[in-house]
């Protein structure tokens, strides 16, 4: 009985404690945050068919990721650690080290604020290029579009941003010569800059550039516009060229985000996505070059506290039946659907 | 059977302890105006002071309080208004982190020998997650305080009120220090020095 009570008070003592330090002005916590997210997808064709990243197992309940990030600000410094385990955190959007392994780091940068305006960020980061995501909380729809698996998932380097205003803001930065890679193959030498406007009240767009000699060359739109309190539109437009040395083609494509919250917790959201592949030697993960596939994902997201459950219907349409869609016989076939059942839930 | 006594009393004293943390939900300082929206109001008496003079201290507080934002004189007599925002709290302990930012209004009024002030237009703005792992606000998503607890539950929302509430009892303190024109008194405790002399 003594021990209990005794433990009783050490635990109630803690508390209070921990309460104490929670309301002290001092610097910031170290703020922990992030997800794990678990799936079960049906391809209409019996095996998996859409070649967008993420929920790639076909009749079966599979993991995604647990997404751990850190960041601690203390002053005038920050750093970000972001680690992640799992299909979507290691093969999926991470390179692997000479060894085969994965070092699982989706972020790891350390960053000063010069002035209120000016910050310098250097390090491992997600790239800034695109509107989608790979945490799945960034995102409405759980499967990705063809713009996202094309483009840069990480961008190593050292950027500078300065804020004019709360409403324009321009980045630029030196990159590693290779997206997605933990080091360089030789240089630093990628060039990127982003130049941020918020023109009227929910409305933000990014117009990036991303360009170098081992990288090729990427101009990106990435707009939003949170048009009601119900009613968002996004936008994603991209064009991309490799660089000689890599092939000639490329891709371009757009994507469009109207989302419709319908209560509290529920809200639907379609994605529709035009995506051209251009003659040449690039191959995307996509069409051939020089074909098109149009895609259509119907998703809702319905929220229960920290927990999101995501239904999606997806339908993509290959401009021809040669682009790679199989259908149940074995046949090639101009279409492929899918069905997503996604949970999500982020900390 | 003897230590039984002393238990019943650490096991009162520990109700006790739990009890005033519970009756201490700062919220309950806040309050609701005409209009329905969250309000903390405060009139003051300040014998001996005029209202030009209550009026030039509360100008001086509203420059100090808040540097990035210059204070306006109000549509009535000797009222200035400012604003400003802070930040809110999610999750406790290990798993706090930013929860958005509220935005507010100050307002204070003088009439000689007394002044008034109302910390009022609470305006929330959630943040999220971005894709480099800092908390950011969300675009266009604004939640009066009033309407918070029809888009979130009521742990959240008691949590963010309690803040607000915590943040308008200590702007409070700071209002009251500038219309008292007391000098800022940093608090330093006593240094507390050893004897090496005698051992």
């Amino acid at each position: 009985m003594k021990k209990r009570l005794l433990l009783l008070s050490f635990f109630v003592a803690s508390v209070f404690a921990a309460s104490a330090q929670d309301t002290t002005k001092a610097d910031p916590p170290l703020i922990i945050s992030g997800s794990v997210d678990t799936y079960y997808k049906y391809d209409f064709s019996k095996h998996s068919n859409i070649p967008t990243s993420f929920a790639s197992d076909n009749n079966s309940v599979s993991i995604g990721m647990i997404d751990l990030a850190l960041k601690k600000k203390v002053g005038k410094a920050a750093f970000v650690g972001e680690l992640s385990f799992g299909p979507r955190g290691q093969a999926q959007s991470l390179p692997n080290s000479d060894d085969g392994n994965s070092f699982h780091i989706q972020n790891l940068y350390v960053s000063y604020d010069v002035t209120d305006k000016f910050n310098l960020t250097g390090g491992y980061m997600s790239t800034f290029m695109g509107y989608e995501v790979i945490s799945p909380v960034g995102n409405f729809n759980y499967s990705t579009s063809y713009l996202f698996t094309n483009g840069p998932f990480q961008n190593p380097g050292f950027k500078a941003t300065y804020a004019f205003t709360s409403k324009v803001s321009l980045m630029a930065g030196i990159f590693n010569d290779s997206w997605n890679a933990y080091t360089a193959v030789n240089q630093v030498n990628t060039f990127g800059a982003q130049l941020m406007v918020a023109p009227v009240k929910g409305w933000t767009a990014y117009l990036n550039l991303l360009t170098g000699k081992l990288s090729g060359t990427e101009f990106d739109l990435t707009t939003s516009y949170q048009i009601t309190d119900a009613f968002k539109l996004g936008l994603n437009a991209a064009t991309f060229k490799p660089a000689d040395v890599v092939g000639t083609g490329g891709f371009t494509g757009v994507a469009l985000y109207p989302q419709l919250a319908v209560s509290k917790d529920v809200t639907f959201g379609l994605r529709g996505e035009y995506f051209k592949t251009k003659a040449g030697s690039y191959a995307t993960a996509g069409p051939a070059p020089g074909s098109s596939v149009f895609a259509t994902t119907l998703t809702a997201n319905i929220k229960a506290g920290p927990l999101t459950v995501i239904p999606e219907f997806r339908l993509d349409n290959n401009k021809d039946v040669n682009d790679g869609f199989i259908n149940k016989s074995g046949a090639p076939t101009k279409n492929a659907s899918q069905f997503v059942l996604a949970a999500v839930y982020a900390f | 059977m003897a230590y039984l006594y002393p238990m019943k009393k650490v096991f009162f004293s520990l109700v006790c302890l739990l009890c005033t943390q519970i009756a201490f939900a700062q919220k309950d300082s806040l309050q609701i105006d005409e209009g329905n929206n969250y309000i903390y109001y405060r009139v003051v008496d300040k014998p001996s002071l005029s209202a030009d003079t209550l009026y030039k201290r509360g100008w001086d507080f509203a420059v100090a309080f808040n540097p990035s934002a210059k204070p306006a004189k109000g549509k009535a007599e000797s009222t200035l208004n400012t604003s400003g925002k802070f930040i809110v709290y999610s999750g406790v302990s290990l798993m706090r982190k930013e929860g958005g930012e509220i935005n507010y209004t100050i307002n204070i009024q003088t009439k000689d020998q007394r002044y008034r002030y109302r910390i009022s237009n609470f305006v929330f703005k959630p943040y999220q997650r971005d894709r480099y792992g800092n908390m950011v606000p969300i675009p266009g998503i604004e939640v009066p305080l009033e309407k918070m607890s029809t888009k979130y539950g009521k742990k959240d929302t008691d949590n963010y009120l309690d803040q607000v509430a915590s943040f308008c009892i200590n702007t409070a303190a700071k209002i009251k220090q500038a219309m008292d024109k007391q000098p800022l008194v940093k608090k330093t405790d006593p240094i507390k020095k050893v004897s090496t002399e005698n051992w």
